[in-house]
């Protein structure tokens, strides 16, 4: 049973912060990913959990425990090193019993217990092994093996499947997470794979440069990501940004930048002398972005007529403005280059300075150098603070007289 | 509807060129024999200086060493070598000394070892906290006494162990006669020479400790481990190859040959024997007295047994080191 709490800890090394003031609480049997870009802090903040690197700040508490002070092997915690780290002059047998002979419990025992281990992990044969005489994903299984073998309160673990070739670490991230369904134990794991935090996590800590970006479920990362660095981060290719700005026109809000004009659903009746321009990046996930050539003018049927709560999140409603919908949103750019993937293929277009992947089914049929018009329902839309990188939610005037005058930043 | 199925033909290779020399006749083919032949002996043309070396310095001597083994002479260019079969090595096995001379050798491989094993594994564990500049300047400080010149030291450890007027017997309050009582002076030529070799020994042990992945000792730290189980399971057995090592330098370098400069400034050999190693004794028998046969007999028997003792060790090492790849 264990639920760890991280409590504003910061690490520095020197001046840099290599993690600064992340609070996090893990559930008990909650599997939570650590996902950031190389650098970022991932392996110092599981260290800091696991108590092999001191917190410069801030608190680490196991089952409410603080654990701050407490060394490594007091805390109960079983950890999964990136480079494995399997005792290379012990048998694979005596590297998964090793947790056991250093509790000093009874050699019939640890054998019965490293068997049984060996058994769920496929690893009878290479008991009598050394770890040299293993192959990558076999020295995998050992080091998840001396992990499992003494049932700890959690488990962690440092980019275990980086060092495994594509296929095995589908299969591998399959165990685990079938591993974790099983035990019900807590998982931290850290890894910079997105596709391992989306298929694995309950919930995604997102770091950058040390801080917290998000925290929540892999869909709520990737549906509303709370900042520019996280909806840039996540998909493959990642989330559209682009630099807009935030004006009224009609009445009505859009963002706007050269050759973007996406009407963003919201109403602002605007008063005499009153202008809105508000810096702002606009975030488009290129799955959300259709193609239709530029000649063939006119606004796409499909694209609009959302008509209510079409605010750039889904979860701020729009303050019951009763507009008829708004119209599809466009951008208007040329293709430059076409990826193909197989079952899909992503166009790169360039809109303005700024350049746009759209990911369409195959064939889409364009060509390169074609003009073309991007469309995107106003929901698919997201808006991001120029200076902050935070995510924008409009929040509905409490007063129906006071018209909105500012769209607040909301962190 | 007429047709058929057709399967898609496997890639292949482009057509071979066919090579248009293929008229050019002998002398192309024998210019290109000639430059593979130049090409293959190239690599050994770079080798040829240092092979040169070796044979003029290392192996011609050996032979030569060998050689005269079989035969009496007295080092003098004017008298001639007499062949003398297997006397000489009938007269190395039956010194009275030689017995005796192995045996202090022994006693020095032992006495050498807390100095070259025990107390640097110690220091290095122990020190393996300290870091940045303070470290370099301990490390420079421990290894200064193997960059003094023995002799030097000699003299300086003569005024320490003087009787009298030394520092050490005037600080312990004893009288001890260091270079002229047996055991003393056995023990002081042992204990000087540890000194000598100490910092080297300590250097090369936190290099190894060094070069131990730190994550093992992280994840046995994860696993429960005690520090003192981490030592023990962990840093020591990787260690080892390190250790086997400074074992073999100890018993092929330390004991037997740099012990020599100290006891021939200090005690000669003696006294009554108590500081005649084995290559003390090569010294007195063959370059002391002349005896190019028998010294020649004694070096070349000192070569096998030393390359036994090393072959033995490193036989052990395999057996017992692990490395850590
Ligand atoms: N011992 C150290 N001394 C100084 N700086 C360090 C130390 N350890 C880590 N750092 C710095 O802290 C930052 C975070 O490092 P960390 O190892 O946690 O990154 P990471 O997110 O695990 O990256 P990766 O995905 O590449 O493993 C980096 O900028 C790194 O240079
Ligand atoms: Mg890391």
């Amino acid at each position: 049973m264990s639920r760890i709490t991280v409590e504003n800890v910061t690490r520095r090394y020197g001046d840099v912060r290599a993690v600064d003031g992340v609070s996090l609480d893990v559930a008990h049997g909650d599997f939570l990913v650590l996902l950031g870009p190389s650098g970022c802090g991932k392996s110092t903040l599981l260290r800091m959990i696991a108590g092999l690197v001191s917190p410069s700040d801030g608190r680490v508490l196991v089952d409410g425990n603080d654990v701050t002070e407490a060394p490594a092997r007091d805390r109960d915690l079983a950890m999964v090193f990136q480079s494995y780290a399997l005792y290379p002059h012990l048998t694979v047998e005596r590297n998964i019993g090793f947790p056991l002979r250093a509790r000093k419990q009874r050699k019939a025992d640890i054998r019965r217990r490293v068997a049984e281990v060996a058994d769920i992990l496929d690893l009878g044969a290479l008991l009598d092994r050394r770890p040299r005489a293993l192959s990558g994903g076999q020295r995998q299984r050992v080091a998840l093996g001396r992990a499992l073998v003494r049932d700890p309160g959690a488990f962690l673990m440092d980019e275990p499947l980086s060092n495994l070739d594509a296929q095995l670490r589908t299969a591998t991230r399959t165990e685990i997470t079938e591993l974790h369904r099983r035990l019900g134990r807590t998982f931290v794991y850290v890894t910079h794979d997105q596709v391992e935090a989306m298929t694995m996590a309950t919930s995604v800590a997102v770091l950058n440069r040390g801080r917290l970006e998000q925290l929540g479920t892999p869909t709520e990362v990737y549906d509303t990501p709370a900042s520019a660095f996280v909806a840039g981060f996540l998909g493959s290719p990642p989330m559209n940004l682009l630099d807009a700005e935030i004006v009224s026109r009609d009445g009505r809000l859009h963002a706007v930048a050269e050759g973007v004009d996406v009407p963003l659903g919201l109403d602002h009746p605007s008063h005499e002398g009153e202008q809105v321009r508000r810096p702002a990046i606009l975030g488009v996930r290129p799955e959300h972005l259709s193609l239709r050539p530029a000649a063939d003018a006119g606004p796409a049927p499909e694209a609009g007529g959302v008509p209510n709560g079409s605010a750039p999140n889904g979860s701020a409603p729009n303050g019951g403005a009763p507009n008829g919908g708004a119209p599809a949103a466009t951008l208007r750019g040329s293709v430059r280059s076409i990826e193909n993937l197989g079952s899909e293929e992503i166009a790169h277009c360039r809109v303005g300075a700024a350049e746009v992947a759209v990911r369409a089914r195959r064939p889409a049929g364009f060509t390169v150098g074609e003009a073309v018009v991007l469309t995107v329902r106003p929901e698919h839309t997201h808006l991001f603070d120029r200076e902050s990188g935070r995510r924008l939610v409009w929040q509905p005037d409490r007063d129906p007289q006071v018209p909105a005058a500012r769209v607040p930043v909301a962190t | 509807m007429s047709g058929m199925f057709v399967e898609v033909a496997p890639p292949t290779l482009p057509a071979p060129i066919v090579a248009p020399a293929a008229a050019g006749g002998r002398g192309r083919t024998a210019r290109r024999l000639a430059r593979r032949l130049g090409r293959g002996v190239v690599p050994y043309l770079y080798l040829v200086p240092a092979l040169g070396m070796l044979i003029v310095w290392i192996y011609r001597p050996l032979v030569e060493t060998a050689n005269y083994s079989f035969y009496s002479w007295n080092l003098s260019p004017t008298q001639p070598a007499t062949p003398v079969g297997w006397h000489n090595y009938h007269r190395l096995f039956t010194l009275p000394e030689l017995g005796g001379s192995v045996w202090r050798t022994l006693l020095m491989i032992i006495g050498l070892l807390p100095f070259t094993i025990v107390i640097p594994v110690v220091v290095g564990l122990l020190s393996r906290e300290v870091r940045g500049r303070a470290r370099s300047i301990y490390q420079a400080l421990i290894f200064l006494p193997f960059l003094v010149a023995p002799v030097a030291s000699a003299a300086v450890w003569q005024w320490l162990l003087s009787p009298r007027t030394g520092a050490v017997n005037r600080a312990t309050g004893s009288s001890v006669n260091w270079f002229h009582e047996r055991w003393p002076a056995l023990i002081a030529i042992t204990g000087i020479t540890g000194w000598h070799v100490l910092g080297f020994a300590v250097v090369v042990v936190a290099a190894g400790l060094a070069s131990i992945n730190g994550d093992y000792a992280e994840a046995a730290s994860v696993d429960g481990a005690s520090r003192w189980q981490i030592t023990r399971w962990l840093t020591l057995p990787l260690l080892s190859p390190t250790l086997v090592f400074l074992v073999l330098a100890t018993a092929l370098l330390f004991a037997p040959q740099w012990t020599f400069p100290l006891i021939d400034t200090l005690t000669q050999g003696g006294p009554v024997d108590a500081t005649t190693n084995v290559y003390y004794l090569l010294w007195e028998y063959g370059i002391q007295s002349f005896d190019a046969g028998l010294a020649s007999a004694a070096g070349v028997v000192f070569f096998l047994g030393f390359g036994l003792v090393a072959a033995v060790l490193l036989w052990i090492s395999e057996r017992v080191t692990i490395h850590d790849d």
